[in-house]
């Protein structure tokens, strides 16, 4: 992989955070500080806290304790939508799209600010219309990236699984995030899109500036494209690191790889 | 049966149709974009209906700034029901609207000084002895059964007069709400009916877009009160029993909740089937006493909504494929 561009600033810092549901705790004592425009990877097995860990990022549940620190301001007590706005986007495990809205609809909903969403724009129809056109332009650019043109028109609830990915990942990019969450983008998609899919966000790496913190389950996806990866275990950091040296790390193995071998 | 040829009688049912089609307005841009399932609908015109009752009997408003104030008010126990119960997801915010219309019900029952009580809106004190609120409106359909008159003789009716102003509004609203559900707005909307995470992960306030789309309904509801109370010229606590929710939302149904255009073909077919039902009275059904038979129109209507939801989800106009696909 090329080398990283300049790491300077800190775009996320996470300070000690703890989330517990009754006696159930996902994410524990989690500390980790996210450079702009690096590319980590959080790998863990099932049940490693990965995803609480995002919910706890993106706002969807609060932490118990501890801090978010997202482009110098907290923002651990504030509403999910709230942190979307200031750029911090994530998608869902699994590619959650709006089946009844079409293609381009889905990506279209994702534009901020437009005047179109206020009800008092209803009123002001020219800026809503023209808004709406660069919307619908850049949607149907995206979609040409993704190679999804032609469903651009049809409900989304026709696309395939992978079809859903790509959607995913183009949608969460419509709302501009200067960082984003990818919640197990792989999970469940053939090889060839597994391919794709990291072409695209290559690619986008090198387009656009945007830091990139993934979930997945398997290193050996993410090794190439990632500067650093975070495992994860029991809703505890096990090790953190050049990827490189993740593989070659005795604690992962113990608690990550070697079960998994097993398994296989 | 000879009613069922008078044109009086189904000129009566088509304005009522087009009260209720008004009224279904509301449920149809809460529940067809926003998923929202008021069960309590009902609620809102009995405040405006009532409001406007209460402020022209009681306290000599005039009609029009009291309709204004009915509508308002309605819009405000809109953005109440939501502020407190929205939060509560699909079902459990219906039951909790059902309360909410039945809480406005029995307030309008049990307040005799302010609202009548159970003799309806004849029994609220009046300073001149006259409970009557209809008095401007009625120049003006007054105004509009004379100049008709010299044409259509004595079918010129108030009624007829009613149809004619409820109609043309009718089609305004639908307009209007066609017009809005086309901005990226209810583009957004139309995402929360299926999910709350991914518009919220995307930087949408889905709250907020519930709690307006309740309060634009509730105007809606608020404004076919307006309408009713013009046409019945006095109201009484049992007009706004549950079922008249649901005749709104069979009217909704029927269209395709998704279509608001669908509405104006489907408040007529609704009225045609409330008419229709009163005329039941051939064998066997003479068999039953005539109170019996005044159940046939509620379990009638509810086969109807029972065999469009399973052969036709998406009503007379609806794309099916927006409402069956996973």
């Amino acid at each position: 992989m090329e080398t990283t561009k300049t790491l300077n600033s800190a775009v996320l810092d996470v300070r000690n955070i703890s989330v517990s549901f009754g006696g159930v705790k996902p994410v524990q004592d989690v500390s980790f500080t996210i450079k702009e425009n690096s590319f980590t990877s959080v790998i863990g097995p099932n049940g490693a806290g990965k995803t609480s860990l995002f919910n706890l990022l993106s706002g969807m549940n609060k932490v118990s304790s501890g801090e978010i620190i997202f482009m110098g301001e907290a923002i651990q007590s504030i509403h999910a939508h709230k942190i979307a706005q200031k750029g911090l986007v994530r998608t869902f495990q699994g590619a959650k799209v709006i089946r009844r809205l079409t293609v381009a609809e889905n990506l279209m909903m994702a534009v901020q600010d437009n005047p179109g969403d206020k009800l008092m724009g209803f009123l002001n129809p020219r800026a809503r219309k023209s808004f709406e056109a660069k919307a619908r332009e850049e949607a149907m650019r995206r979609l040409d990236q993704v190679g999804l043109t032609k469903f651009a028109d049809e409900y989304a609830g026709i696309l395939s699984g992978g079809q859903r990915k790509l959607l995913d990942l183009s949608r969460a990019l419509m709302a501009d995030p200067k960082m984003l969450l990818l919640d197990e983008p792989f999970a469940g998609v053939n090889p060839t899109l597994v391919e794709k899919l990291l072409t695209v966000l290559a690619a986008l790496r090198k387009e656009q500036s945007i830091t990139f913190l993934l979930i997945e389950h398997d290193l050996e996806t993410v090794m190439n494209i990632s500067d650093r990866v975070i495992v994860m275990a029991d809703g505890k950091i096990i090790a953190d690191g050049l990827p490189n040296s993740i593989y070659e790390n005795d604690v992962v193995i113990d608690a990550y790889l070697g079960s998994r071998r097993k398994d296989a | 049966m000879e009613a069922f040829i008078q044109p009086g009688f189904w000129i009566f049912v088509l304005a009522l149709a087009g009260i209720y089609g008004i009224f279904s307005l509301g449920l149809q841009i809460q529940y067809g974009v926003g998923g929202i399932m008021n069960f309590g609908h009902v609620g809102m015109m009995a405040v405006s209906g009532y409001t406007i009752a209460v402020l022209v009997i009681k306290y000599e408003w005039s009609f029009w700034w009291a309709a204004l104030v009915g509508v308002i008010l309605a819009a405000f126990l809109g953005a109440l029901l939501g502020l407190t119960t929205l939060r509560l997801s699909g079902d459990y915010f219906a039951i909790a609207s059902i309360a909410f219309a039945e809480i406005v019900r029995y307030w309008i029952l049990n307040t005799d000084n302010v609202t009548g009580g159970t003799q309806g809106t004849l029994a609220i004190p009046s300073p001149n002895g006259f409970a009557s609120y209809t008095d401007k409106p009625d120049l003006i359909l007054t105004w509009i059964s004379d100049r008709l008159y010299p044409i259509i003789g004595d079918e010129a009716s108030r009624d007829l007069s009613m149809v004619l102003i409820v109609w043309p509004f009718f089609g305004l609203f639908i307009w209007l709400s066609s017009r809005l559900q086309k901005t990226s707005w209810a583009r957004v909307l139309r995402a929360t009916r299926e999910d709350d995470d991914v518009p919220r992960s995307l930087g949408k306030n889905v709250f907020r877009f519930r709690l307006q789309t309740l309060i634009i309904g509730s105007v809606f509801g608020g404004l076919a009160g307006v309408f009713w109370s013009v046409q019945f010229a006095l109201l009484a606590p049992e007009d706004f029993l549950r079922i008249v929710t649901f005749y709104g939302w069979m009217i909704l149904i029927l269209a395709g909740a998704t279509r608001v255009k669908g509405l104006f073909v489907a408040a007529i077919f609704f009225g045609f089937l409330y008419g229709a039902t009163r005329f039941l009275e051939f064998w066997p059904l003479s068999l039953l006493s005539s109170p019996e038979r005044a159940y046939l129109r509620v379990f009638l209507i509810g086969l109807v909504i029972v065999l469009l939801m399973v052969k036709r989800p998406q009503g007379l106009f609806g794309k099916r494929q927006e409402m069956i696909l996973e």
